[in-house]
């Protein structure tokens, strides 16, 4: 153990080291009795990585890397020969990271050792498995990211638009000209230059023996020792005033809205605990406390939630609770209000309401910018700011209920250059104070400057955008059913916000093919 | 092969169960899935409590299962209505308004949510296990006093909107709507959980039938309380008995249509051009019954013929790369729901061709008795993949609640898993002729043409 860079953490059964021989980085979870072993071998790469005209080439080598087969094994032979362990593996690819996890029980240790130590050193590249591949994740780009869920669309279409012009700017997957272009060689170069013994970490749980992990770590060595220069993340531009991006879609029921804007601060930095604090008030994820919940879907009845966030958030339609694997520099606050109604179907299903012009998305977005203002104004609430303390130390807890997701965790800690950052954000939290929150809202939030995709259906597109560039005043349009038993309050907070100012400056109607092209 | 079949036992045990002198305390049964006994008690007014203690210092996964869902919802105009009922149990009582309900569970810092399906509402909590009496106190309350304004019954009714909304862009909710509608033609799983459009519209006016319905089935008869963690069996059945024992039993009991045999193919389509073409066979399943070798038998068929170890794929996904990913497996309901083999297929021109092969591998698994390895090997995978999975609290919980909403009794998933360790080929030729019949298969399809036309 003399050679090795040892740093015990507190939390029991916690080892990060570096091998002094290897100098692959190491994280040990022990869990004694388990019979279920875990390995997470993480490359620094991501789709930041892709190069210029190749865009989508980082998950695409990952991707067939786990869904081919080895020098030893046909990817069907491996199906049968993790069949009775139910052994699974699979790869997460991210704008900085590739991850690949493997799980397996420890009684088919040594039956399955092959498999991995193949998959990740000699994997074939078969031309058959990559078409599979790569038509698989064209039918994604093309047809299924745009159909299935206006909400993820809206999502991916911001990050395209907010980080336009930075090796951010793609989505993950790739853009359609990116993945056409890309062929068997590119990616067999691309796995020799961006998968090596350089860029390498191990992360490993359960109650395996030391020689497992020395093997591993030993083998790994014989990855490509290519030097990986990784490129320059520009700070992102602050967008200048409001823009927005309208997509249309034919036969859209709703208004699914996401904005944003990029902020610079990320878990590395103290501070970030004081945001997430204001953040978690405002719009904590799924969360019926949080600020706009209240406001948009409790009070008003507008939609399903309203959210914001300080950082990506992976797959929020389906997880309650955040997922490791998708370290980032570069953040943006963002706020997500589910789809709200259209002019359309109220007016169908109303006939009081025979005369809009447009359904709910400008009201909630000056709701929803008019409340981050008020925040901004007034800061947080004494009593506030110490109950959303104290949920937090509680709720953080929960993200690393299985060894897995605390495995997971500790390696995204070593990206931000922290330990254990569950463990440490606690003793953020804990010291807090609400001086140091209101500096950070200050300091991080702001309604001037940022962007917004919305994806609705045609015929709301244009009247929604003249409303938006005219900043024409946008009565809340109840239905009598709802607006009988309203408190007066509400309707007098909704006659300050349907004038509420925002700062647009430009707004404009793309048809839904247009975005993830190139 | 002995490998495959013996040392599973105590398969997952992380920390050895402890030997507390609660008198009330099972021990952990050998053969069981679940390494951790389930204690249960039955209270007087008939409300069920269970108990897994499990190592996860800190931690507690509250669930409490309501055995009503869609299943339940018989009357004209009402579909969707177990659902809605499950927002407004967020909408407060004289006790604590939906305001301090909300600000109450932010304190206890648990993530906690509901859901509804055909037969089950169940809500869940996981959060710090000290909290627990507090859990206990705020779930009792709602539950026993529940109490909501008629304003707050059309507002929540405009969410639920919403959240048909959302869940509607999806071609996939659009084709499940109506493969159910013309796959029962009596039977209430002939609708989705989210209900018709037109009921859901229209659910601002059903206020005092949501006063009927949280009367029939919000009762301790219909309910089981579930708490897996960092507890002691006692302390529960203490809390439970302190803030459930008086709730009052109640007496209603749905009248659930029965589905006439299906006597001819149907077919559900959705036109749509631009997505990928998909494919789905339906077949009439079984009801959830751990006995009946038939559920265990067509189990054990779904992993062999639809896995990625299965012929099938292998044939379809990896060589001839006809189709993007290939499902098989059936619900477990109370009644007699759906088996459906699912496919997305990459040229729309093959879909007929598609569904040939599946059809020719359900023939050869009606007519050829399974290799006795490729049996055990499968066995295996069952066994490794649940156990591979119970690693928490909410995982634990969550696998218990399927069984309790089932049969009312967690035990049936330990059993289940007893129940795969008998089939035999003769079980499974046996299931698969009484179950993959053609006149019982509804085929569902997205395409961009005007009609599915799969035979």
């Amino acid at each position: 153990m003399k050679t090795f860079k040892i740093i015990i953490l507190l939390l029991a059964g916690i080892l990060v080291y570096t091998s002094a021989f290897s100098q692959i980085k190491t994280i040990e979870l022990k869990k004694e009795g388990s019979n279920k072993i875990v390995v997470k071998v993480r490359f620094n790469n991501g789709s930041v990585v892709d190069p210029k005209g190749l865009e989508g080439i980082t998950n695409l080598t990952a991707s067939l890397m786990m869904e081919g087969g080895t020098a030893d094994y046909t990817k069907s032979q491996i199906n049968d020969m993790i069949y009775p362990m139910a052994a699974y593996y699979y790869s997460s690819t991210d704008k900085e990271v590739t991850t690949f996890t493997f799980a397996f029980p420890k009684d088919y240790m040594d039956e399955f050792y092959p498999v991995l130590k193949g998959l990740l050193l000699t994997p074939t590249f078969s031309e058959p498995d990559f078409n599979r591949v790569k038509s698989n994740t064209l039918n994604y780009l093309t047809q299924v990211i745009r159909a299935s869920s206006d909400e993820e669309f809206s999502k991916k279409a911001l990050e395209e638009m907010l980080f336009a012009g930075t090796p951010y700017q793609h989505m993950v997957a790739g853009t359609e000209n990116g993945i056409e272009s890309i062929t068997l060689d590119d990616v067999k170069a691309h796995y020799k230059n961006y998968f090596t013994n350089n860029n390498v970490s191990i992360g490993i749980s359960g109650d395996y023996p030391e020689s497992f992990l020395s093997t591993l770590i030993n083998d790994l060595k014989e990855l490509s020792d290519k030097k990986v220069v990784l490129p320059e993340l520009p700070d992102p531009k602050m967008p200048d005033g409001i823009n927005v991006r309208i997509i249309e879609k034919e036969e859209a029921l709703g208004s699914a809205i996401f904005t944003g804007y990029p902020i610079n601060i990320n878990r590395s930095d103290d501070e970030f605990a004081a945001l997430m604090i204001a953040n978690s008030w405002m719009g904590e994820h799924r969360k019926s406390y949080s600020r706009l919940y209240q406001k948009i879907r409790e009070t008003r009845s507008m939609n399903y939630g309203d959210y914001t966030y300080i950082e990506w958030y992976e797959q929020g339609g389906g997880n309650q609770l955040p997922l490791s694997g998708v370290p980032r520099n570069n953040n943006y606050f963002a706020i997500w209000i589910r789809p709200v109604q259209i002019g359309i179907q109220l007016k169908e299903q109303y006939p009081e309401l025979g005369h809009i012009d447009i359904g709910h998305a400008h009201f909630a977005i000056r709701m929803a910018l008019r409340e981050i203002d008020l925040l901004k104004e007034n800061g947080m609430d004494p009593d506030e700011f110490e109950k959303t303390k104290q949920f937090l130390r509680s709720y953080i807890k929960l993200y690393i209920q299985t060894p897995e997701k605390e495995l997971g965790f500790l390696m995204d800690s070593q990206f931000y250059g922290r330990q254990n950052y569950i463990a440490e954000l606690d003793a953020l939290l804990e010291n807090t104070t609400l001086e140091q929150v209101n500096a950070a809202i200050r300091k991080y939030m702001q309604t001037e400057n940022m962007d917004i995709v919305i994806v609705t259906d045609d015929s709301e597109a244009k009247p929604l955008a003249k409303s938006l560039s005219k900043n024409t005043v946008s009565p809340m349009s109840y239905s009598n059913q709802v607006k009988d038993g309203l408190d007066a309050e509400v309707l007098a907070e909704d006659k300050n916000v349907e004038a509420y100012p925002l700062n647009i400056k430009n707004v404009e109607i793309i048809s839904s093919d247009a975005p993830f092209v190139k | 092969m002995t490998k495959y079949i013996y040392g599973i036992v105590l398969l997952f045990i992380m920390v050895g169960c402890s030997n507390s002198e609660e008198p009330s305390k099972q021990k952990a049964v050998e053969g069981n899935i679940l390494p951790y006994p389930i204690n249960q008690k039955k209270l007087d007014n008939g409300l069920n409590i269970a108990v897994v203690e499990y190592p996860s210092p800190g931690l507690a996964a509250f669930q409490i299962i309501v055995r009503v869902g869609a299943r339940d919802e018989v009357e004209k105009g009402k579909t969707g209505f177990a659902h809605f009922f499950e927002h407004m149990m967020f909408r407060g009582t004289d006790n604590y308004s939906s305001e301090e309900y909300s600000a109450t569970m932010k304190s206890i810092g648990a993530a906690a949510n509901a859901n509804t399906w055909l037969d089950r509402t169940v809500y869940h909590m996981t959060g710090n296990s000290k909290m627990l009496g507090k859990m206990f106190e705020i779930e009792s309350d709602r539950f026993m006093n529940l109490n909501y304004s008629i304003h707050d019954f059309k507002t929540e009714a405009g969410a639920v909107k919403g959240e048909y909304t959302k869940n509607h862009a999806s071609p996939y909710a659009m084709l499940g709507e109506k493969t159910v509608e013309v796959a029962f033609t009596q039977h209430t799983y002939g609708h989705t959980t989210m209900g018709y459009w037109d009921d859901v519209v229209d659910m601002p006016n059903q206020y005092e039938y949501s006063l009927e319905f949280f009367d029939r089935f919000y009762r301790p008869e219909y309910t089981t309380i579930l708490v897996v963690g960092d507890v002691k069996v006692d302390e529960v059945y203490q809390l439970a008995q302190k803030y459930f024992g008086n709730w009052k039993k109640g007496d209603f009991k749905s009248d659930i249509p029965i589905e006439p045999v299906q006597t001819e193919m149907r077919y559900a389509h959705v036109e749509m051009a631009g997505f990928p073409p998909y494919m789905e066979l339906n077949y009439k399943s079984p009801a959830f019954d751990e006995s009946d070798m038939d559920v265990a038998a067509l189990d054990i068929i779904s992993t062999i013929l639809f896995s990625e170890r299965s012929d099938l794929y292998k044939k379809l996904v990896i060589d001839e790369q006809k189709v993007r990913f290939l499902s098989g497996g059936f619900f477990f309901t109370r009644d007699p729901y759906l088996y459906q083999i699912s496919t997305s297929v990459v040229k729309e021109e093959d879909m007929q061709y598609v569904k040939e092969e599946i059809d020719k591998a359900l023939e050869l698994i009606k007519t050829q008795p399974v290799d006795e390895v490729l049996l055990s090997q499968t066995k295996s995978n069952l066994k490794y993949s649940a156990a591979m999975n119970m690693d928490s609290p909410s995982s634990i919980a969550g696998s218990l609640t399927f069984y309790i909403w089932l049969t009312g009794n967690p035990e049936s998933l330990n059993n289940i898993y007893k129940s795969y360790d008998k089939v035999t080929p003769e079980d499974i030729i046996r299931a698969a002729k009484k179950y993959f019949v053609a006149d019982h298969l509804t085929i569902s399809t997205i395409s961009s043409k005007k009609e599915g036309g799969i035979k």
